[in-house]
């Protein structure tokens, strides 16, 4: 038992559960397999966590970046400087909107407006323009709510706070 | 036996491979814990209700099975699907879209979450350590690989050369088990980080405290991490608002009504037309190539059973009438409730002499596509509201719904009402 761990690096169950996932995991991939467009289903399926991994994460994270590096501080005390951070308020509806987009690009691009017609027998034109309108909704939102919490602060952002309370 | 190729120096070069290129505070064992626990009934629910699916097209009956023959016979279900509740395929349809919309802001989530991971450092420790790592690699492509697919499908856009069912269904099969394995081996993790932080703990921290995860070798815990700029509860609430916002659009198609016009993004969110026709379609007459002339005056119902009939729409019209709100439910997830006015199923079983049966094949005017013909099981003959509507919300059927008569038969897939109906073959039992 004891050299097992050695040699393998974890339990015998570990090696067990290991086993068992992949006996499911090879019966799924066999019968892609065995399906007329087997390469390029496996094409897909790499290609998923490529695009995934190594284009839209580092994509992102320096948009985050960028965002970061111009509104808030390199010192520790920003905090302290700005008590109502403005990069949330950018970044909150930035991400509802993405996340939207990624996953209703199909109907908001009208990539599938050909078909979409020729099926259900209505327009995609409508999906571009109701996204617009969600993400104006949200920036439109995240503003006013930016500007409160300004008010309520009784500053503009970058003023120092009085001191001595 | 340590596995490490000689070649590959002790220190990690330099970038995301070192500790310290991984600067977020709020990345963490409890931040992946908890995103994880959000995700595991979302996952289980979607799977049984899309294995729930397969089984609603009674696949072991005629050439009802969309998947490819062959393979190990566990496609095949023991159960034949039944007809109530009515709104039963438009429960679990809707369940399994709407699951898939909800869980994918926070697959997306916890993929961030755990990113430090993939440059983890050295890349290979030992075997065991290696095939845990070729296990991810199944669980996050088969993870993007059947969330894409499956998002992609109900917007009707196929930029791949696969047949969509295969890939997603047996897809779902890789992603699963990679699944499976995954909360195996991670649940002491969870509990262990739930145990020393709280479940929700976390989230009582404002900005002003909240502080990074304690760094510890291995794990996605920052070894120098930046200045906080968001709480983890604005975090989370970003990623629920998200999920919440996904999980409307479909739940709104799903459930009909005054919400379907509130889910804006959601594909089946608007009425086609006013009047009593105007309700959605899943594929137009004009998209199957029927023609108007094959269901003008020369129509006929073409019935076998222990005898042949040939019916008029007029002679079908003369039979006694019944009137059933049923609901057409849709693999993509939406579903519209409408009263549909017909015939019986078992009554025109009986008119061609079969009082027991045990299966019926209906047969499309389509001329093409693997659902132009459907056997339906005896069950759902046997159920009275199943009819052979010939008018809907007091008005004749509209081409794209079905003129001159289509199948509603309650509890089914969208699928297995068939439209356009040319011919019904029953079996005696």
């Amino acid at each position: 038992m004891g050299r097992l761990r050695a040699t393998y690096g974890a339990s015998p169950l570990h090696a067990l559960a290991v086993i068992a996932s992949f006996a499911v995991a090879g019966y799924g991939f066999l019968r892609i397999a065995e399906s007329p467009s087997a390469l390029g289903t496996f094409i897909w399926f790499a290609a998923a966590i490529f695009a995934h991994d190594l284009l839209a994460f580092p994509f992102y994270s320096t948009l985050n970046l960028i965002a970061h590096r111009s509104l808030v501080k390199p010192s520790d005390e920003w905090l302290e400087t700005r008590r109502v951070p403005a990069i949330n308020h950018l970044r909150v509806p930035t991400i509802l909107s993405a996340v939207s987009f990624v996953i209703f690009f199909p109907l908001i691009l009208g990539l599938s407006s050909t078909k979409y017609m020729e099926y259900t027998g209505q327009s995609a034109d409508v999906f571009l323009g109701r996204w617009l309108g969600i993400c104006g909704a949200l920036f439109l939102g995240s503003a006013l709510i930016y500007a409160i919490r300004l008010r309520r602060a009784g500053g503009s952002p970058g003023e120092p706070e009085p001191t001595g309370s | 036996m340590k596995l490490r190729p000689p070649q590959l120096p002790e220190e990690p070069p330099p970038g995301p491979t070192r500790p310290g290129f991984w600067r977020s505070p709020l990345r963490g064992p409890w931040l992946t814990s908890l995103l994880g626990s959000a995700l595991l009934p979302l996952v289980i629910v979607c799977a049984v209700t899309g294995f729930l699916s397969q089984a609603a097209y009674d696949p072991s009956l005629g050439g009802n099975s969309l998947l490819p023959r062959g393979g190990l016979g566990i496609d095949i279900y023991f159960f034949s699907w039944p007809t109530s509740p009515a709104f039963l395929y438009a429960l679990t349809q809707g369940l399994h879209v709407t699951t898939g919309l909800i869980a994918i802001p926070l697959l997306l989530a916890k993929l961030w979450s755990v990113m430090p991971k993939l440059f983890e450092w050295p890349p290979v420790r030992s075997i065991a350590h290696l095939l845990e790592r070729a296990s991810l690699a199944l669980l996050v492509g088969g993870s993007l690989f059947v969330f894409l697919t499956g998002l992609l499908n109900i917007q009707l856009y196929y930029p791949w050369p696969f047949r969509f069912l295969t890939a997603h269904y047996y897809g779902s099969f890789v992603f699963l088990a990679a699944f499976a394995l995954h909360v195996g081996l991670k649940l002491p993790t969870v509990l262990r980080s739930f145990r020393e932080r709280g479940v929700l703990r976390p989230l009582r921290a404002d900005l002003r405290h909240t502080a990074a995860e304690p760094y510890r070798e291995g794990t996605t815990a920052p070894l120098e991490p930046e200045a906080p700029t968001m709480s983890r509860r604005t975090l989370i609430a970003t990623v629920g608002a998200a999920s919440v916002g996904a999980g409307f659009m479909g739940a709104a198609q799903a459930i009909g009504g005054p919400l379907r016009s509130l889910g804006l993004l959601a594909p089946h969110s608007t009425q086609v037309s006013d009047g009593p026709n105007g309700f959605q379609i899943n594929k137009t007459a004009e998209s199957v190539g029927i023609e108007p002339s094959q269901t003008g005056r020369g129509w006929r119902l073409k019935l076998a059973g222990q005898s042949r009939a040939e019916l008029t729409r007029d002679q079908l019209l003369a039979m006694p009438q019944r009137t059933y709100d049923l609901p057409i439910a849709c693999v993509e997830g939406w579903s519209t409730t409408q009263a549909w006015t017909g015939v019986r199923l078992r009554d025109l079983a009986a008119a061609v002499g079969v009082d027991d049966t045990d299966q019926v094949v209906v047969e499309s005017l389509q001329s093409a596509g693997a659902l132009r013909k459907v056997t339906l099981s005896s069950g759902q003959v046997a159920d009275e509201r199943s009819l052979l509507a010939l008018r809907v919300n007091g008005a004749d059927l509209s081409p794209d719904h079905g003129y001159p008569a289509r199948v509603i038969v309650p509890g089914a897939p969208g699928v297995h009402c068939t439209k356009w109906v040319s011919s019904m073959q029953f079996e005696a039992a």
